[in-house]
């Protein structure tokens, strides 16, 4: 082999990988820029407000299905192959949804899945009633406007933090949604602001709704389920009752979409009229279920009161 | 393990009565309450000697806490300052504006929207103070009547006031709720260099009617009778029952 035959295959040689290392470099595993983020949901409000937050810049998971009771689930192995694809997941944290961390831990994700506790910074309040003369954390944040707004703020601040392209859209979003449900309370506000609230007492049989009371300056004299989701022994339901007799109450609120079995009893006893409210636990994942369902129970809660007043 | 002793001590000719002795001794005993005693040590060892999981925070002297150191009108009107607060960053970051008293009825923004919730909640008199500038000024006061509300600082008093500390107040007095506070929600400022930087503290006075506390700094406002509240949110009582999440 002559010199400049060398030279021409060294020069060959070296035009080659020239061309390979930005082919090599464009073959790398990089993720596209415009991937949508999975968020994985716990429960069906957070649905409503993940889905309002990102629009269609993100695909929203429910983590389980939607029929599904959260206060007692077990976890599915569907779950866990859901659980898997997520960017992040979205939960209460503070008492419903336990079952996500056994199925995070189950797919292998405990140390890479960003968890997003939307009730980071509410300001949590007690149960209501006597418990026993205990201050216990009510978990039920989601069943309000104020407290969902700011969960929405919180879970949009985390959003935008994993997601930094979409961070300003995700923000404006926001605060629209703010607004919608804002409008929402202003249009019973209207209608609570003719009635006198001062003496308006009443119990319910689970403790999810002191949020919500709160708003409208509304207290809860007495919970018939001494904790969450466990039912009173004979006992503590016959002290519930003296409970109910002494501060005259006169509206018990159930749940709208469990038993009435415990209601029903209460109800004969000691004469008060029961109404029912949503957990806002449904049959279908939607992004405007969390409204329809407070709208419901906030029309529910106008006639409790008007009921009162006649 | 014990094997039989070559010793009789008996000597029934029969083999009707046998003493058996360990070969080691009676050292069984003194080893298994040894190891029990190491056993107990160590348990009671690592109880007492364990990592601890951080609790809330407790307050200090010049804090209460939201949760249980408020009373129900207090809790409501805190729990409605949060997103309040949260929202009037947004929009400061925005627009470079602060939401004024009148854009906050416009937009139905409680606990300012006077509404059922601000009825029931003593009918509080809020006022929009600015950092360094010439306030009141028009959309900065709740504008209805009421006799007991103390009156408006002076422009030159605020001007004073906030002069440099960069931070924006709203403050809310006269609520005649029974056992109401006074409030301001004290909004921090990345550039002025305050301690509270692009956050929002929350304030509380036990009279309803304490004046406007003029320097906002939390050594001034401690030292005339406000205490800040610590929320005990979400993050605080996730931490209390499990320890740090991931």
């Amino acid at each position: 082999m002559t010199v400049s035959t060398r030279h021409r295959a060294l020069w060959r040689r070296c035009l080659a990988l020239l061309v390979l290392i930005p082919a090599i470099a464009l073959a790398g595993p990089t993720a596209p820029l415009d991937k949508k983020l999975k968020i994985g949901v716990t429960l069906h409000p957070y649905y409503s407000f993940v889905a309002n937050i990102v629009g269609d810049r993100a695909e929203v998971v429910a983590l389980i299905p939607a029929q599904a009771n959260p206060h007692n689930y077990q976890p599915q192995p569907d779950d866990i192959t859901r659980a898997m694809t997520l960017d992040a997941l979205v939960v209460n944290g503070i008492g419903h949804d336990e079952w996500a961390f056994q199925i995070v831990k189950a797919a292998g994700r405990g140390a890479t899945l960003p968890i997003i506790q939307a009730n980071a910074s509410v300001a949590l309040i007690p149960i209501g009633g006597d418990q026993d003369g205990a201050k216990v954390v009510n978990p039920h944040t989601f069943v309000s406007t104020t407290a969902a707004i700011q969960q929405v703020f919180e879970i949009t601040r985390r959003l935008g933090e994993l997601d930094p392209q979409n961070a300003a859209a995700y923000r404006q979003n926001a605060l629209a949604y703010a607004a919608r449900i804002r409008a929402l309370r202003a249009g019973f506000m209207t209608r609570f602001a003719a009635l006198d609230l001062s003496s308006f007492r009443c119990a319910t049989t689970h403790a999810g709704y002191d949020y919500m009371m709160q708003e409208f300056g509304l207290f809860v004299s007495a919970v018939i389920e001494p904790r969450h989701g466990v039912a009173p022994t004979a006992r503590q339901l016959a002290n519930t009752l003296d409970a109910i007799k002494k501060a005259n109450v006169r509206v018990l609120f159930a749940e709208k979409n469990f038993s009435l079995d415990l209601a029903k009893p209460i109800e004969a006893a000691t004469g008060v009229k029961v109404f029912a409210l949503s957990h806002i636990t449904g049959t279908a994942y939607s992004a405007d279920e969390f409204e329809v369902a407070m709208r419901e129970n906030l029309e529910t809660l106008a006639e409790a009161v008007e009921f009162t007043q006649r | 393990m014990a094997r039989l002793s070559r010793a009789w001590s008996g000597d029934d000719a029969h083999g009707a009565i046998r003493v058996v002795r360990p070969a080691s001794g009676r050292w069984e005993s003194l080893a298994l309450l040894l190891a029990a005693l190491a056993i107990i040590a160590s348990v009671t060892g690592y109880v007492l000697l364990r990592a601890q999981h951080a609790g809330p925070p407790t307050p200090l002297s010049w804090q209460v806490r939201s949760f249980d150191g408020l009373g129900a009108v207090d809790q409501a009107i805190h729990s409605a300052l949060l997103p309040a607060g949260e929202e009037i960053i947004w929009n400061n970051n925005d627009t470079g504006g602060w939401i004024t008293l009148t854009r906050a009825q416009d937009i139905l923004l409680p606990p300012f929207y006077r509404d059922a919730f601000w009825k029931t909640n003593g009918e509080v008199h809020w006022q929009l103070i600015l950092p360094g500038t010439h306030l009141p000024h028009a959309g900065s006061v709740d504008d209805h009547d009421d006799a007991d509300v103390p009156p408006d600082p002076s422009p030159s008093d605020v001007s004073q006031a906030t002069q440099g500390q960069g931070a924006t107040v709203y403050y809310g007095s006269g609520g005649h709720a029974p056992g109401q506070s006074a409030y301001l929600l004290v909004i921090g400022h990345a550039h002025a260099g305050v301690m509270w930087a692009n956050q929002a503290t929350i304030w509380v006075h036990r009279d309803p009617n304490a004046p406007y506390p003029g320097i906002v700094k939390p050594e001034s406002l401690v030292g005339s009778g406000w205490r800040q509240v610590i929320p005990y949110d979400g993050a605080s009582e996730v931490e209390r029952v499990k320890g740090n999440q991931p």
